[in-house]
């Protein structure tokens, strides 16, 4: 497998305070890696930073072998990564559709990006049932399809998703999972960031920990969901002096 | 195939049909009714220019008198016979006093003129968002205002410029507002046109699309103060006579209250918004002046600048219980076509 994105020592400031410090991560071809902590770990930011959205003060971050750290947010799409921010970003007075079509703004290919808007539509029949609906009348789950969909039809060869399971039900929570491993199936590296562990560990292949803006723990999903520091790590636990 | 098309271009259509049916109308009209109505096919052509961009991006624009200022003393300048150009700028360079090109080619090239401009200011402006933007376009109406006010040699300063060419009358006016909303209509068919609505619905999102906002939202900037442009060339050529006090903050509030009213987020909104206001202003100014009870030899009549109170009034409640405008940011028979259409329909 090769590095299709590698981060190394990247640290991000809010003024005085250091959101991210150090942090080194890889994610591989064809993997889903989750990013798991607490709220305040830096997750957002770190998936912001690789995005663009944020500038960071320190740190390499290679996306196929390129150097891609502070380049716009509208140019690292265009290299191949796909960005669902956190909170459902549906554009709210447009429809369906066009939500959709927005999604492969970048794309030339307009026979093939109408085919795919279809498989979407057969995926989803809501989709299609609503296509001419403004995407804010839609309801949560639904919306977290759509955006991941519409990041999906710029053709990324990965795939961030900021908290994709944020506000749903556990029940449309795992449609959304399974949404992201159909996804891996089809080629596309997916590296997600969650504070629901558990449901991340399942489905991702490796998972780093991270707490305070550093990575606490990292690995294997199906190792460290057994493992016993992997609560202290997610906790901070082990910042405090051991076991609390 | 050209069912759809006829379908997708149905509030094209509607509009058209509303506009060329009130000048119809004021045809047959009293000549003030007449020229009231001229006057709010002209306001029909600027408020559509501001809708273009601001409709569109849905950054707050105040700029677009200040485009109409320059869209109007370009064509006054290169149209104006000598003999009244001579009398009233007598400073002009050689070249420009002798330019009297055909009066219908102001419009057209005080829309290029604002056009250039716009892009050389948009280029900056067009990054900021807010209240930052806002702000940098009601500074951008405030440095025209002061600029055209002032440079006595080539606008006349303080004083009014006599003898423009009068050739704005009904049917004038009635093909620009038409033009107006055909060129408004055919943009926000655009994919361009849409991916800076989705910009104004979530600027992060639509950047995360790929979407370049400020490009697009410089297009749309340099497209509507064309518009303007060529609204404020008809303004000065109906009046007769240029004033840089008639391009100040009054229109500006003037073309911003028919915006919302209407419902900023829609074409329609912005030809009913200010058909609507024109209406009311008129009816606004019978009052103030009097208006004689048949029977009771009673008049009705109300103090100077009620009409300003009620209009602010109105804008007021409107922001407040009616955010989209009187057309919910709809476009008339906007719900007859599907795919590829406006997008508000609920």
């Amino acid at each position: 497998m090769t590095a299709l994105l590698a981060i190394e020592g990247l640290a991000v400031s809010y003024g005085r305070i250091s959101a991210l410090r150090g942090v080194s991560l890889q994610v591989d071809s064809g993997e889903i890696v989750a990013i798991v902590g607490p709220n305040g770990a830096g997750k957002s930011t770190l998936l912001s930073c690789i995005a663009g959205l944020v500038r960071p003060a320190a740190g390499v971050i290679r996306f196929r072998g390129d150097a891609i750290a502070g380049q716009p947010l509208e140019r690292t799409v265009r290299r191949g990564i796909a960005l669902v921010p956190e909170g459902r970003h549906v554009f709210a007075g447009l429809t369906v559709l066009e939500n959709l079509r927005l999604g492969a703004t970048i794309r030339t290919d307009r026979a093939r990006v109408a085919s795919e808007i279809d498989a979407y539509m057969d995926l989803f029949p809501i989709l299609a049932d609503r296509r001419h609906a403004p995407a804010g009348t839609l309801s949560g789950g639904e919306q977290q399809m759509l955006v991941i969909a519409r990041g999906l039809l710029s053709n990324p060869a990965l795939l961030m998703l900021d908290e994709p399971s944020l506000g749903l039900a556990p029940r449309i929570t795992d449609q959304v999972y399974d949404l992201i491993e159909s996804v891996r199936a089809r080629g596309v590296t997916v590296l997600l960031v969650e504070q629901n562990a558990d449901r991340a560990l399942r489905s991702a292949d490796r998972t780093y920990v991270l707490n305070t803006g550093a990575v606490r723990l990292s690995g294997a999903s199906g190792d460290l969901r057994g493992r016993p520091d992997f609560e202290a790590a997610y906790f901070g636990l082990d910042l405090v002096g051991g076991q609390a | 195939m050209m069912r759809d098309l006829i379908l997708r271009a149905a509030p094209l259509l509607a509009l058209v049909a509303l506009i060329v049916a009130i000048s119809l109308l004021a045809g047959m009209a009293d000549t003030v009714t007449t020229r009231r109505v001229i006057l709010c096919l002209v306001n029909v052509v600027c408020v559509v220019g501001l809708y273009i961009f601001m409709g569109n991006s849905g950054v707050l624009n105040f700029s677009s008198v200040g485009f109409m200022a320059i869209g109007a003393y370009v064509a006054a300048l290169l149209t104006m016979p000598a003999g009244p150009k001579g009398m009233f700028l007598p400073d002009l360079p050689v070249w420009l006093a002798a330019t009297e090109l055909p009066a219908l080619a102001g419009p057209f090239l005080g829309a290029l003129f604002c056009a250039i401009v716009a892009l050389a200011v948009g280029l900056p402006i067009m990054r900021l968002s807010g209240i930052a933007a806002a702000i940098a376009t009601f500074s951008l109406m405030f440095i025209c205002y002061i600029v055209l006010g002032n440079w006595t040699s080539m606008t006349g300063g303080q004083i009014s410029l006599m003898g423009l060419k009068s050739y704005v009358g009904l049917w004038t006016a009635c093909a620009f507002a038409v033009g107006a909303v055909a060129v408004a209509f055919a943009y926000q068919e655009t994919r361009w046109a849409l991916a800076l609505r989705a910009s104004r619905e979530d600027a992060v999102a639509a950047r995360a699309s790929g979407i370049r906002v400020a490009r697009l939202r410089l297009g749309a900037f340099v497209l509507g103060a064309a518009v303007c442009g060529a609204g404020g060339a008809l303004y000065g050529h109906f009046q007769g006579t240029l004033r840089v006090e008639s391009f100040y903050l009054d229109p500006t509030f003037l073309l911003v209250t028919m915006l919302v009213v209407g419902g900023m987020r829609s074409l329609t909104g912005a030809v009913v918004g200010c058909l609507a206001i024109s209406l009311l202003t008129e009816v606004l100014r019978l009052v103030e002046v009097g208006i004689p009870l048949p029977g009771t030899g009673a008049v009705v009549m109300v103090a100077p600048g009620f009409g300003d109170v009620v209009l602010a009034a109105l804008m007021l409640l409107i922001l407040l219980f009616r955010p989209n405008g009187i057309t919910g940011g709809r476009e008339i028979l906007g719900n007859l076509a599907g795919s590829g259409h406006r997008h508000d329909q609920v």
